[in-house]
């Protein structure tokens, strides 16, 4: 990373972002004056904005670096991570977006953990959901946080002045950034970086992607350079084939389509639209500006190989080096410049999202799990914002190895664990409340327990999940919870049909 | 009947998924594509059922159900053949159907299936404002 230091484009554009976000956050930090306006935003943003930060909470920094590098790696099979965002707009309109929106309007909804009490009436459910929360989000924003310092430390060469502190202090400055937009101005400032962070996102994605077309001669010619190749051969053309196997493949089909309903950080912004009717328009602005960030992705994906397959690039030693090798190499300074910051603005995106709405399941849905209120919740959110930023950047920090894994199983622990509660549970009556905790159970449960075993070092002793070779374990725990929702439902209804109140039951109907 | 349908398909389906991840046969990789790719479909045919029906949705949500197990279907029988096809837009056939099958095409499809039927069908104005003469009633005292 160290040709960074070399271009000082790269480093003033991450510093004029840096300002623009800081400035953003001060100015919400006027804007926000009760619990409603900075957990949801005061329910007043209009469709696009609420569109362009679902879309940059949604996409990490992996839409920028490990996407294209695991398309590196194993060729297009990885394309069916982000294929689904073709439909996923639709799908989460359908069958979450427009019943948590009209949920948000009859009832004081928050979060998703309030949706769950609302539609349940069951604090264990909503509690368990909390619980869920707080796991994925200490895992998400943790991995944010580490890519952040990872990020500051290689643009400002943090390294060479700070020696072994250096990582520690990157992550710091990361952190109090990010602390002070989300504690001042909270979802407000939330929204609006998010929009202008979107907006450089997109922009980049687009030009990067116009860029890697160019250098590789064209789509035809970058497709001919890798199929004739024995680096990567036909089969990295294949997405069904290559030697990766279906399971893996179309499970990121599965966990990436299905897993989005249940997504804290997206369906948290449906609470903020101000007028239910702007949906009508969600899934162009959602799909579409989805669809043109990860061009970066596709672009980068193919180029790269391209270009060692032609001897024009050193083959890669770390897959995850696509991203940077091609931006310091065959972009034009400026353009990498507004990448970087880009990246930047993915990581930090994602981060907001996360600190809020950890510190919404902190103080606010667990004690209502427990029967308990707050009285200020504002101050205590602005405190638990502090605190669960912190406490993720230290284990950011301290168990690097631990954070990254429980970073990259977050998805499908949010997708398996309230994903079914809340696609079936609010299009379908007959869901009961322990078959919604049940089922949250089993998501968070079987998610954490399978992605510890597939990946852990620590104990060579414990035996590997016992599925097919290339199974997800997000895959299997979104289809046990799926599978417990159902056959819990169908032994308890009989017994005692659930009991919802009026109001949710006419949203229900709607 | 489209909404039993669909809530069946999800309530089999998913614990066949599961058995499908444990069985040694050789078919279970290409029996989950082909469910996992209805998956989505079902539970959006669940949410926008209104007694059973899917109104104008039916022929948007069969188009897109039909474009994505096509689309599977002809990328699982292009396995491991990518040369033996023709190319398409720059690409071997097995990958432009990809791109522009499962990608391109499900986005415009939605896009306008959603926008098209909002109005008449997903949030009509008189739905609405039963939900706000029932909030209004719940709040009113006795």
């Amino acid at each position: 990373m160290m040709p960074i230091l070399a271009k000082p484009a790269i480093m003033w554009s991450a510093l004029a972002y840096l300002l623009v976000v800081v400035v953003i956050g001060w100015w919400a930090a006027q804007r926000t004056r009760n619990a409603k306006d900075f957990f949801i935003a005061g329910q007043g943003i209009g469709l696009v904005v609420t569109g362009l930060a679902t879309m940059s909470a949604a996409f990490s920094g992996f839409v920028f670096i490990g996407g294209p590098g695991l398309t590196y790696r194993m060729g297009l099979a990885s394309l069916f991570i982000c294929i689904p965002v073709s439909f996923t707009a639709g799908l989460l309109c359908w069958v979450v977006a427009k019943r948590l929106r009209l949920l948000a309007g009859v009832r004081e909804i928050y979060t998703v953990p309030d949706v769950i009490l609302c539609r349940y009436r069951s604090r264990l459910a909503s509690g368990l959901a909390a619980v869920a929360v707080i796991v994925g989000t200490v895992g998400y924003l943790g991995a944010q946080l580490r890519a952040l310092g990872i990020m500051i430390e290689a643009i400002f060469g943090t390294r060479r002045l700070l020696g072994p502190w250096s990582l520690a202090i990157a992550i710091a400055i990361g952190l109090v950034i990010v602390v002070f937009y989300a504690t001042a101005g909270g979802m407000v400032a939330g929204v609006y970086t998010d929009v202008f962070q979107g907006a450089l996102m997109v922009g980049a994605a687009i030009a990067v992607f116009t860029a890697a077309l160019a250098s590789g001669g064209g789509l035809g010619s970058i497709a001919h350079s890798i199929a004739g190749s024995h680096r990567f051969g036909a089969g990295f053309l294949d997405p069904l084939g290559g030697g990766v196997p279906i399971f893996t493949a179309m499970g990121f089909f599965m966990v990436f389509a299905i897993g989005n309903l249940g997504q804290p950080h997206m369906l948290h912004k449906f609470f903020m639209l101000d007028d239910p009717r702007k949906l009508k328009w969600m899934p162009l602005v959602l799909g579409v500006t989805q669809t043109l960030c990860l061009l970066i992705w596709l672009g980068i994906g193919l180029a790269v190989p391209a270009l060692v397959a032609t001897g024009r690039l050193a083959p890669l030693a770390n897959p995850d080096d696509a991203s940077p090798q091609f931006l310091l190499h065959f972009v034009p300074e400026a353009l990498a410049g507004a990448v970087f910051a880009g990246i930047l603005a993915a990581i930090m995106s994602t981060a907001d999202s996360f600190v809020n709405i950890g510190s919404a399941a902190l103080v606010r849905d667990l004690p209502k799990a427990f029967g308990r209120r707050l009285r200020d919740e504002l101050r205590w959110g602005r405190i638990a914002v502090v605190g669960v930023a912190v406490a993720a950047a230290v284990f950011a920090y301290l168990y690097g190895d631990l954070i990254a894994l429980l970073g990259t199983f977050a998805f499908g622990t949010f997708g398996a664990a309230l994903g079914p509660a809340l696609a079936i549970g609010l299009n379908w009556r007959r869901v009961t409340a322990a078959a919604a905790a049940a089922s949250i159970a089993t998501g968070m449960g079987v998610s954490l327990v399978l992605e510890f075993l597939a990946k852990q070092t620590y104990f060579p002793a414990l035996p590997k999940p016992p599925f097919a070779p290339g199974v997800l374990p997000a895959a299997v725990s979104l289809a046990a919870s799926f599978t417990v929702l159902f056959a819990v439902t169908w032994v308890t209804a009989r017994r005692q049909p659930p009991d919802i109140d009026d109001d949710v039951q006419l949203v229900m109907d709607l | 009947m489209a909404r039993r349908l669909a809530l069946l398909f999800v309530a089999v389906a998913s614990p066949l998924i599961l058995l499908l991840f444990a069985l040694p046969w050789s078919g279970a990789q290409a029996l989950f594509a082909v469910l996992v790719t209805a998956y989505p479909v079902a539970l959006i045919v669940v949410a926008v059922s209104r007694r059973g029906r899917v109104g104008p949705l039916g022929i948007p949500l069969l188009l897109l159900l039909v474009l994505l197990e096509a689309s599977t279907v002809a990328m699982l029988a292009l396995r491991n053949r990518v040369l033996d096809a023709p190319w398409v837009a720059g690409l071997p056939l097995a990958a432009a159907i990809q791109l522009y099958g499962v990608w391109l095409a499900p986005l415009l499809l939605v896009v306008l299936a959603y926008a098209l039927t909002f109005d008449r069908y997903e949030m009509r104005q008189e739905d609405l404002d039963r939900l706000l003469a029932s909030t209004r009633h719940r709040e009113d005292p006795p």
